[in-house]
C-alpha cells in the first residue's frame, strides 16, 4: 500500500495522521490497554488477584531440589527461535530469575547456553542479580552462561552434547523453540532428567508434551513472572488477559451466529 | 540399559527402512492438495514479466526437504517468464538461495540483472520486511554481487511491495509468519510459502483466514508440485522413503500399545 | 538513574512505534524508517558481541584444560577458517568458502536435523499409549493422519486423505487457534508491561 503518491499537480501528498484502514486495530488496542490499566488500578485500590495453580511452575522448586539432592546441575535454555525483543524470551527471563535465585540459595550449578549474544548478556545480568538477591553473590558463575552459535543445529548439537556430558538432573526448556525442540527434549529424556518446558509455538508444544514432564501451554508461560514473584501489578495484567479473552470469545460467538443467519455479512471481517 | 536398547532397535529399524526405500524406485502419482494447487495456479496465471520475490528463509539443515520445493517453484516461475527478486533473511540461506537461483536460471537461459536478481542477506528481518514496504532499494542499496540495485534493469520501476505480485517465503521456521504479520498485514502484500512438513500445521490458521495465500509443504508438497509441472525431482524421489517411514512409525505405535496392554495384564507398568 | 534512563527510553520508543503504525503521514513514516535503520545497525553490533564472547569463553576453557577442550579447539578453528576462506577466495560459486559450506556445514546441519526423525519415532513409541479414553482418541487420530499423509492413502481409500484434511482443518485448527489467541494476548500484555516499565527483568533481573 503506497504511503505517499505524487498528486497529479506534481506535489507529494503528506498522508494523513490517522490511517483509517487501521482503525479497527487501534480500537481493539485501546480497549485492551484500558482493560490492562483498569486491572492495574484495581490492584492499587486494594483488590487482590490470584491465578490458578500451574503445575509446570509449581514444579520449579521440585526441579531445583532434585538437582541439589543429586549433586547435579540444572540446564536452562531459551531455545533458538527468538531474540530478546520477543515477549516469550522476556517471559523466560522472568522464570530464569526465580530459578537462579533458588539455585544460588542451594548452591546448585546453573548452565545457560544460548544462541544469541544479547540474550546471553541479559541472562548474565539476571542471574547475577538473582545471586545477589539470594544473599550469595559469590555463587554467580559467569562462565556457565554462554553463547554457542546462532546456527540452529549448531546450537542444538552443542546443547545435546552438554546434556549428554553434564547429565543435568533438571532441564528447563523455556522460550521460543523450533525444530530443535524434540532433539533437546528427547536427549534430556534419555538421561532421565526432569524437564519443564514452555514455548509459544503450537507445533513444538506437541513435542514437549510427549517428551517432557511438565509443559506450560499457551499463556501459562507469560503468567509465570506474576505466579512466581506474586507481584500484584503483573498478576493484574494476567487477569486483564482473561478479560480480553472473554471479550474475544463473545465477539466470536456473536459473529458466528450473525454469519450463520446472514452469510453475506462482513462487518466482523477486519 | 533396557531403555537404551529399545532406542537402538527403533533407530536402527528406521534407518534400514529409509535406506532400503531409497534403493528402490517406485513412482507415485501424488494428487495435489488444495494449497499446492492454489500456489501452482497463482504462479501459472501471472502475466509474463510479473515480479515475484523469493525469500530463502531457511538454513542448510533443511536443504534436503526445502530444496525440492524451491527448485519446483523456481522452475515454474522461470518457465513462465516471471521476474524473480531473490533475497534471504537468514545468513545461511544467502549462499543457498543464490546457488539455487543461479542454477535454475541457467536451465531456462535467464540473465542475471534483467530476468532475476539476488539482493543478498539483510539482518534484523523485521526491520528488513517493514523497510521493503517503503523502499526495497533503501533496504538493499547493493545486490549480492555488489551492483547498485537502482542500476539493474530488473529493478527499474520496482520501489516497494506495490510493484511485487507475490512474496514466496521458502522457510523452515517462522520467518513466513513475519512476512504475513508485517508485509501482509501492514502492506497487504500477498505471501505464500514453501515449508518443511513439520511447520505446515502451524500455518493452517493463516491459510484458512487467507492471510497466507498458499502453502507448498514438505516433501509431499514438492512431489505434488513436480507432478503438476510434470518434472520429476527430489520430492517425488523421496515419497517412497517418507511413506515407508510413516508406516514404520505406525507399526511402532501398534507394537508399543501391544506391549503396554500385555504388561498391564501381567500387572506391570506401561 | 541506571534503571530510569532505559525505562524512559523504552517507554518513549514503545509509544512512538505503537503510534506510527496507525499513521501514514510523511513525518511518521520518516521517523519509522529511521528507527528501522538504527535497529539494523544496533543488531549488526550485537554480532561482534557474540563472536567476542564465544572466543573469550572457549579460550578460557582451553586454558583451564577442561574435559571438552578438543571441541573448543575445533570450534575456534571453524570460527577462524570460514571468514578466512571467504576473504581469500570470495563467496561465489566454486569458491573454497562455498565448497566448505555445501560439503561440510550443510551436511553436518542436515545430519543433526535428521536426528529429529529418529526422535519422533522413539517419542511416538513412548507417547502414543491408549491409557485413557482421551489418549485412545488421540492415538486413533494420529494413526489416521499418519496414513492419510502418504500417497498410499489414496490407494487404500479416498476418504483417508479427506479425513486427514478434515482433522487438520477443523478440530486441530480450532485447538491451535485457541492456543494462538492465548499466546497473542500473553505477548501483548508482556510487551505492554515492558513498555510501561512494570516488567523490568531485562534490566538487571529486577
Amino acid at each position: 500500500m503506497a504511503v505517499s503518491a505524487a498528486a497529479s499537480d506534481g506535489n507529494v501528498e503528506t498522508g494523513s495522521w490517522l490511517n483509517i484502514d487501521t482503525l479497527p486495530t487501534l480500537i481493539f488496542s485501546l480497549i485492551s490497554l484500558l482493560i490492562v490499566l483498569y486491572a492495574i488500578w484495581s490492584v492499587k485500590s486494594g483488590r487482590k488477584f490470584t491465578i490458578r495453580e500451574i503445575p509446570g511452575l509449581k514444579a520449579v522448586d521440585e526441579a531445583v531440589g532434585r538437582a541439589t539432592e543429586m549433586g547435579s546441575s540444572i540446564l536452562y535454555t531459551p531455545g533458538w527461535g527468538g531474540d530478546i525483543q520477543r515477549p516469550t524470551t522476556i517471559a523466560s527471563m522472568n522464570i530464569l530469575s526465580s530459578v537462579a535465585t533458588r539455585t544460588a540459595e542451594y548452591d546448585c550449578r546453573l548452565i545457560y547456553p544460548t544462541h544469541d549474544p544479547v540474550i546471553m548478556a541479559v541472562a548474565q545480568e539476571v542471574v547475577k542479580e538473582s545471586s545477589i538477591k539470594a544473599g550469595h553473590p559469590e555463587r554467580y558463575r559467569a562462565d556457565d552462561i554462554f553463547y554457542i552459535s546462532s546456527s540452529q543445529f549448531g546450537y542444538a548439537a552443542a546443547v545435546d552434547g552438554i546434556i549428554s556430558r553434564e547429565k543435568p538432573a533438571s532441564i528447563f526448556l523455556l522460550g521460543t523453540f523450533e525444530a530443535e525442540s524434540l532433539i533437546l527434549a528427547e536427549t534430556g529424556n534419555s538421561i532421565g532428567s526432569i524437564q519443564i518446558a514452555g514455548t509459544d509455538s503450537t507445533i513444538q508444544l506437541a513435542f514437549f508434551i510427549v517428551a517432557c514432564d511438565y509443559t506450560l501451554i499457551g499463556e501459562e508461560l507469560f503468567a509465570a513472572s506474576g505466579y512466581l514473584s506474586g507481584n500484584e501489578s503483573i498478576l493484574s495484567s494476567v487477569k486483564a488477559q482473561d478479560i480480553i479473552k472473554i471479550l474475544i470469545s463473545l465477539f466470536i460467538i456473536v459473529a458466528m451466529i450473525w454469519a450463520t443467519i446472514d452469510p453475506s455479512s462482513t462487518w466482523w471481517v477486519f | 540399559m533396557d531403555r537404551l536398547r529399545t532406542r537402538w532397535i527403533i533407530f536402527s529399524g528406521l534407518a534400514i527402512v529409509v535406506i532400503v526405500s531409497y534403493l528402490i524406485t517406485i513412482k507415485f502419482k501424488t494428487a495435489p492438495s488444495p494449497a499446492t494447487l492454489k500456489a501452482y495456479k497463482y504462479l501459472d496465471t501471472l502475466p509474463e514479466k510479473s515480479v515475484v520475490i523469493f525469500s530463502f528463509d531457511h538454513e542448510a539443515s533443511s536443504l534436503p526437504e526445502i530444496q525440492p520445493i524451491a527448485l519446483a517453484m523456481l522452475r515454474h516461475a522461470f518457465k513462465n517468464d516471471l521476474k524473480i527478486v531473490g533475497l534471504s533473511l537468514f545468513a545461511e540461506g544467502t549462499a543457498i538461495g543464490y546457488d539455487l537461483l543461479s542454477k535454475t536460471a541457467r536451465e531456462y537461459d535467464r540473465q542475471y540483472g534483467s530476468d532475476y536478481i539476488f539482493l543478498g542477506f539483510k539482518p534484523q528481518y523485521i526491520s528488513a520486511i517493514l523497510g521493503m514496504g517503503e523502499s526495497i532499494k533503501r533496504v538493499f542499496p547493493e545486490d549480492y554481487l555488489g551492483n547498485m540495485t537502482d542500476t539493474m534493469p530488473i529493478m527499474l520501476g520496482i520501489d516497494s511491495y506495490d510493484n511485487i505480485e507475490m512474496v514466496v517465503s521458502i522457510a523452515d521456521g517462522d520467518r513466513t509468519v513475519q512476512w504475513v504479520e508485517y508485509a501482509g498485514a501492514r502492506y497487504n502484500q500477498k505471501v505464500m510459502a514453501g515449508l518443511t512438513a513439520a511447520m505446515i500445521t502451524s500455518y493452517d490458521p493463516y491459510l484458512s483466514s487467507e492471510q497466507l495465500y498458499a502453502v507448498v509443504g514438505g516433501l509431499r508438497g514438492a512431489a505434488e508440485y513436480e507432478n503438476l509441472l510434470d518434472k520429476r525431482g527430489g520430492g517425488s524421489r523421496g515419497m517412497l522413503a517418507q511413506s515407508a517411514a510413516h508406516l514404520y512409525i505406525l507399526a511402532l505405535v501398534i507394537v508399543g500399545n501391544i506391549i503396554y496392554f500385555r504388561n498391564r495384564r501381567r500387572g506391570g507398568g506401561g | 538513574m541506571r534503571t530510569k534512563i532505559p525505562l524512559v527510553v523504552c517507554l518513549a520508543f514503545g509509544v512512538i512505534m505503537f503510534a506510527q503504525y496507525f499513521s501514514n503521514h510523511t513525518i511518521a513514516r520518516a521517523v519509522y524508517n529511521n528507527i528501522l535503520e538504527w535497529w539494523q545497525i544496533i543488531f549488526a553490533f550485537t554480532l561482534f558481541v557474540g563472536v567476542a564472547a564465544f572466543i573469550k569463553n572457549n579460550l578460557k576453557s582451553i586454558s583451564r584444560g577442561k574435559k571438552d577442550t578438543p571441541y573448543k579447539i575445533v570450534s575456534l578453528i571453524g570460527l577462524a577458517l570460514m571468514p578466512l576462506l571467504a576473504i581469500i577466495g570470495g563467496t561465489r560459486i566454486g569458491s573454497p568458502f562455498l565448497w566448505s559450506f555445501e560439503n561440510m556445514l550443510a551436511p553436518m546441519q542436515a545430519t543433526v536435523f535428521s536426528l529429529l526423525a529418529f526422535f519422533v519415532a522413539s517419542a511416538s513409541f513412548r507417547g502414543f499409549r491408549a491409557r485413557t479414553v482421551s489418549a485412545t482418541i488421540l492415538l486413533l487420530t494420529a494413526l489416521i493422519v499418519l496414513i492419510g499423509r502418504i500417497p498410499l492413502a489414496e490407494m487404500i481409500s479416498e476418504s483417508l486423505p479427506k479425513t486427514t484434511f478434515w482433522i487438520q482443518s477443523y478440530p486441530s485448527m480450532a485447538a491451535r487457534r485457541a492456543i494462538l489467541i492465548g499466546i497473542g494476548l500473553g505477548s501483548m500484555t508482556t510487551a505492554l508491561r515492558v513498555i510501561l516499565g512494570i516488567e523490568r527483568t531485562y534490566l538487571r533481573g529486577e
